[in-house]
Parts: structure tokens; C-alpha cells; sequence
């Protein structure tokens, strides 16, 4: 039993971190990114290509860091200027569709120029006795680092000055501008870190099970789930709900069977949507 | 116009008739003809039995399109689970028809309410949970995951993974080659129909009011709850006969018939290029993406990524959808000719 919670915490870590870049470009901008599971794909494949060119891990990882970054910022500032033209549902809408064409155009080219490479990053080491439960040491890795990019995160918006403008522009875009800050640049930046993020969750995730390239859609969908159990735009609520359908998840796939995980999932979506509309962190809307 | 004060505007607002007046041609003309000129494609296609099942595949699409519209188009409720809906339909009816031996109409006619009835139901929760866009998306996304675990899991009934063959309907008309083109062909011109008649009546006229400002309606008296639980009920039975009528005409349906990835994601992008809450739209979205689909099958791996950019392109060029940007530049070639003969 208690390997399995920990076992689902540590995968629990990796939703979390899926969740936070989802939530902030939709906490910023009321963009739904359908893209960001596709997203992180992308970056899994950069960084097994830069592996299997002879680049050394660290080297390669940063390469796909930086490459979905990039991406990201290509993205807001080029097709989701006209996103932003718009209000209300018609946003949201646009957004939906766009990021959908461009999940398509990822997902299709990935499936059609590698339809079998993976990123599996082996850690090695023996495993590591904790609380009586021997844990593999990329398990352990994968956790550390996205503990550490929660960690980060957190401090940014808490600390610095760019952080609290982002914040800023999430609480209230009118309210932020007359203070000067310019929400367009803002939101720019949190695209590019979300794309960041989400080709840094295809490197920790694959420390555990390789990720393949048709793992786009799923990796979105449930980036969705955190997202709205954790409430839109909160990054410590998506670590907390991430470490617990994380939870939720391996005990269902270990007690049940694997193939009600994700009914259990979307479950707990529904049931928070529908008693807690704002997520367990969430602000009241 | 130069005398117009408060007083009289609101006046007017008063005594300004509820309801569109339209002539009986304008209001129902756009139908026939469109039914005319779709009513044509076997004369072209008939002999092909394959290109037969691609046409009245299309023709389903546009039925679930303007069921989609009714729900979404009219009242901005985002149901994900089109597929679902239309898959507890196709399954009720074929189970119903197949294995107890039920009179095939009927079972269609029970798969129509089983739908609607679910539909009603999520409305009924859209409403006094008042949720937004993207949360109705997400819950009703639930449902159509949790619809496509269940067809798996259920294998006795539904055949999981391998599928379910229907008979009943390949005895009957619907197990021709022509004859289930014109009966989807009727189905969609019944849609049209209702949803003609909905925009006529006081139902449509509380939709628009909705959709223009909720806040607005709610205090003007307009029952926001209601007409969107109507909304939701007649949808998903639309949705649920559809779904039925295609089971049995196909004589074969399995997990990707109804799944969300086959089906919402296709009938959200056909409604959103014709053009959300028109009439033709939705026909004119499932025109142009079944027609696109046929050609980007030539091009094999490379579809998806084409069917990526084709839809970029097309929401950055036409955001409101083809058929109010063609309203709009009719309106405007008008504005013109008039500024040029002042009368």
C-alpha cells in the first residue's frame, strides 16, 4: 500500500507540473492550450534526437527545453495575436481551434517523421530505501526535479517583480496596465515558459516510462484534469491536485485495474467541477 | 429618426414584435433548395457503393452538426459528447432491435429519448451549477470518455473492441445502397425544419436574448434555465435518432463510430467554418470537411498535418465562420449600392 502511494506521488509530481503549464497560460490569457500535450512531445523527440546525435544528457535536455520554449513564444506571438483580439466565449473558442490545428500539425508530423523513436532517460544507480519502500533512483530524480521546478516557480511569483506582474495581469489586466505593465509581453513570457515546462515534464516523465510520440492527446487531457481540479491559474494547486489524482490513480490501477484510471480521473474532474467550481486552490470566481 | 428620445425607444421596445416575421419562402426556401441541390449527389455517385457510404456519412455529420448547433449555436452550452450521445442512441437501438427483437422503429424512437433524456440531464446540471464554457466542455468531455470505456468494458452487449453487427436495418431500406442517402437526407431536413421553427418561435426568440446578454434576458423575464434545458433535450434527442438511424444503416458500429476524437472534434470544426447559430451552416461545414477529407485521404501520413493547417488557416481567415462573413459582404455590397442611389 505504501509503495503504491508513493509510487503515485511520484507520478503525481509529474501531473502537477503538466498541470502548471497549462494553468498559467489559461489563468493569463483564457487560453485552453490543446496543444501543450503534443508540446511536450515535441520536446521528448529534440531531446532523443540530441541524445542519439552524441550530445550528453544535460545538453540535450536543455536543447529541448530551450527549442519548446521558443516554440511557445513563436506561438503567442504569431497565431494567438488574433486570439487575443477577441473577448469572452469567442476567444475561448478561437483559442480551442487554433490549438487544435496545431496539435494536429505537431502530432501528424511526429507520427509521420518518427512513428517509432521514444525519449526514455535512464538513470542509473540502485534503488533508494525510503520509509521501508525501495524506490528506483530515476523515480526519485524525476521527483526531485519536479520539486524543484514547483519550488522555482513558486518563488518567482511570490518574489520577484516579474512574477508579481504576472500575477498581477492574472488578478486584473485593466488594474496591471495602468500600472504599467504590459499584459502582451507578460503573457508572451508564460507562453514560453509553459512551453518550458511542458518539454520539462516529457524529461522527467520519461526517468520513469518512456514517452512515444503518440502520447500528445493524452498528455493534454490530462493536463486538463489538473488544471481544473487544481482551480485555472493557481500553480500550487496544481502540485496538490497533481499529487493527488497522481495517488487516485495508482491505487485505482492497483486495486481495480488499469483500465478505470482514467474514468477515475475524469471522475474527479466532473465531481470537483460540480461541487468546487474553483478548484481546490482555485480563486473564488 | 432625428426625434427619437428614451421614452419612445422603449416604447417601441414594448410594442416591437417578439418574433421575426419572415415569409413562408425565405423562412423555409433555404431548405428546399439545399435539400434540392444534396439530393442530387447520387445521380453523380450512385453507381459507387463506397463513395455512396462517404455521402451519407456527410449527410450524418450535417444532422449532428445542426444538433450540436441547437445546443451549442443557440444556447453556448459546449457538449463534448455529440459522439456519446449519438453512441447511446446507436447502441440502444441496435441491442433493442437485434438481440430482443424489438420493431426497428421503435427502437430508434426509444434511442431518441434515452439521449435526450441525458441530455436534459447535463443541461439540467450546466444550470444550477452555472457552468461556464470551458467547465461544460470538461464534464461532458467526462462522459464521452467514460461512454467509450464502457462500450470496451461491456463486451457482452456491445462487443467491445471488435464491434457490434447489426442486422434488423439490412433487411429493410436501410441495407440499400441509395435509399439510406435520401432517409439521412429527410432526417436532415427534419433537423432543418425544427430548427427553423425553434428560431420562429418564442423558444428561438429567448435563445437569441440569452445568447445576446444573459444578465439582460434573466431580467427581462426570459427563464434562461429553462431554454437552455430545452436546448440540451431537443439536442441530444436529435443527436440520439441520428446515431440510430446511422447504426442501422451502416449494419456494423464500434468504439471509434461514436468516439469524441471521430465525431466532436469533426462536427465542432464543421460548425465553427459554416458559421455558429445559422441555419446552413452546419450543411455547409459537413459539405466542405467531408469533401476535404476524401481528398487529404491521397495524401496518407500527411493528412493529419494538412487537416491541422487547413483548419488554422480557415479560423484565422473566416472567425465567425463562411456564412456571416458571406451575410456581411452581401450587407455591405447593399449598404453601397444604396449610398450610390440615395432615393
Amino acid at each position: 500500500m505504501r509503495a503504491v502511494v508513493f509510487d503515485g506521488i511520484v507520478l503525481g509530481l509529474q501531473f502537477g507540473l503538466l498541470g502548471v503549464g497549462l494553468t498559467l497560460v489559461y489563468g493569463l490569457g483564457g487560453i485552453l492550450n490543446l496543444a501543450h500535450g503534443p508540446m511536450a512531445v515535441l520536446g521528448a523527440i529534440v531531446v532523443a534526437n540530441s541524445m542519439d546525435a552524441g550530445a550528453p544528457v544535460l545538453l540535450a535536455v536543455a536543447l529541448g527545453l530551450v527549442s519548446i520554449g521558443v516554440f511557445g513564444l513563436l506561438l503567442d506571438s504569431t497565431l494567438m495575436r488574433a486570439v487575443y483580439r477577441l473577448t469572452g466565449e469567442r476567444r475561448v473558442l478561437l483559442s480551442l481551434l487554433l490549438t487544435l490545428g496545431v496539435a494536429f500539425v505537431i502530432d501528424g508530423l511526429l507520427v509521420w517523421r518518427y512513428p517509432i523513436n521514444s525519449l526514455g532517460i535512464h538513470i542509473g544507480g540502485d534503488p533508494v530505501s525510503i520509509l521501508g519502500v525501495r524506490m528506483r533512483t530515476g523515480s526519485l530524480v524525476a521527483s526531485a526535479i519536479s520539486l524543484a521546478a514547483g519550488a522555482v516557480l513558486v518563488v518567482f511569483f511570490r518574489f520577484s517583480t516579474a512574477g508579481r506582474a504576472v500575477r498581477s495581469v492574472i488578478q486584473d489586466e485593466v488594474g496591471a496596465r495602468l500600472c504599467g505593465i504590459n499584459p502582451t509581453a507578460v503573457r508572451t513570457l508564460i507562453f514560453g515558459l509553459s512551453g518550458v515546462l511542458a518539454a520539462l515534464v516529457a524529461v522527467t516523465r520519461s526517468m520513469t516510462s518512456p514517452i512515444t510520440t503518440t502520447a500528445g492527446i493524452d498528455l493534454t487531457i490530462l493536463a486538463l484534469i489538473v488544471t481544473v481540479v487544481g482551480g485555472l491559474g493557481s500553480v500550487a494547486g496544481a502540485f496538490l491536485a497533481g499529487i493527488i489524482l497522481g495517488i487516485v490513480n495508482t491505487v485505482s490501477s492497483f486495486y481495480i485495474g488499469t483500465y478505470i484510471t482514467t474514468i477515475m480521473l475524469l471522475l474527479a474532474a466532473a465531481l470537483t467541477i460540480i461541487l468546487r467550481p474553483s478548484g481546490i486552490l482555485g480563486r473564488r470566481g | 429618426m432625428t426625434d427619437r428620445t428614451p421614452e419612445t425607444e422603449a416604447a417601441e421596445m414594448i410594442t416591437a414584435p417578439a418574433r421575426p416575421r419572415m415569409s413562408f419562402a425565405r423562412a423555409f426556401g433555404p431548405i428546399v433548395l439545399t435539400a434540392a441541390a444534396v439530393a442530387l449527389v447520387p445521380l453523380r455517385y450512385g453507381d459507387s457503393g463506397a463513395t455512396m457510404r462517404v455521402a451519407v456519412a456527410g449527410v450524418l455529420f450535417a444532422t449532428y452538426a445542426v444538433a450540436f448547433n441547437v445546443i451549442f449555436g443557440s444556447t453556448g452550452q459546449l457538449f463534448l459528447c455529440v459522439g456519446a450521445l449519438a453512441g447511446v442512441g446507436g447502441y440502444m437501438s441496435g441491442i433493442l432491435s437485434d438481440r430482443a427483437g424489438w420493431p426497428l422503429l421503435l427502437s430508434i424512437a426509444l434511442a431518441g429519448l434515452l439521449s435526450s433524456a441525458l441530455g436534459a440531464g447535463f443541461s439540467w446540471l450546466v444550470v444550477h451549477r452555472s457552468l461556464d464554457v470551458i467547465f461544460t466542455g470538461i464534464v461532458t468531455l467526462a462522459f464521452s470518455l467514460g461512454f467509450s470505456n464502457v462500450v470496451l468494458g461491456q463486451r457482452n452487449w456491445t462487443g467491445g473492441e471488435n464491434g457490434l453487427l447489426i442486422k434488423t436495418g439490412s433487411n429493410s431500406l436501410l441495407g440499400d445502397q441509395i435509399p439510406p442517402f435520401y432517409i439521412m437526407l429527410g432526417l436532415l431536413v427534419l433537423y432543418l425544419v425544427i430548427y427553423r421553427l425553434l428560431q420562429l418561435s418564442h423558444i428561438g426568440w429567448a435563445f437569441r436574448a440569452l445568447r445576446d446578454d444573459e444578465v439582460a434576458a434573466e431580467l427581462a423575464g426570459v427563464n434562461v434555465a429553462r431554454y437552455r434545458i430545452y436546448a440540451g433535450t431537443i439536442g441530444a434527442a436529435m443527436l440520439g435518432v441520428a446515431g440510430a438511424v446511422w447504426a442501422h444503416s451502416a449494419g456494423f458500429i464500434g468504439i471509434s463510430t461514436y468516439s469524441f476524437a471521430g465525431v466532436d472534434v469533426r462536427v465542432i470544426v464543421m460548425l465553427a467554418f459554416g458559421g455558429i447559430g445559422t441555419l446552413l451552416g452546419p450543411v455547409l461545414g459537413a459539405v466542405t470537411f467531408t469533401v476535404l477529407d476524401e481528398f487529404l485521404i491521397s495524401f496518407a501520413q500527411l493528412r493529419v498535418v494538412l487537416y491541422g493547417v487547413v483548419i488554422i488557416v480557415l479560423f484565422l481567415g473566416f472567425q465567425r465562420g463562411v456564412i456571416p462573413a458571406f451575410q456581411g459582404l452581401v450587407e455591405r455590397v447593399r449598404d453601397a449600392r444604396k449610398r450610390r442611389s440615395p432615393a
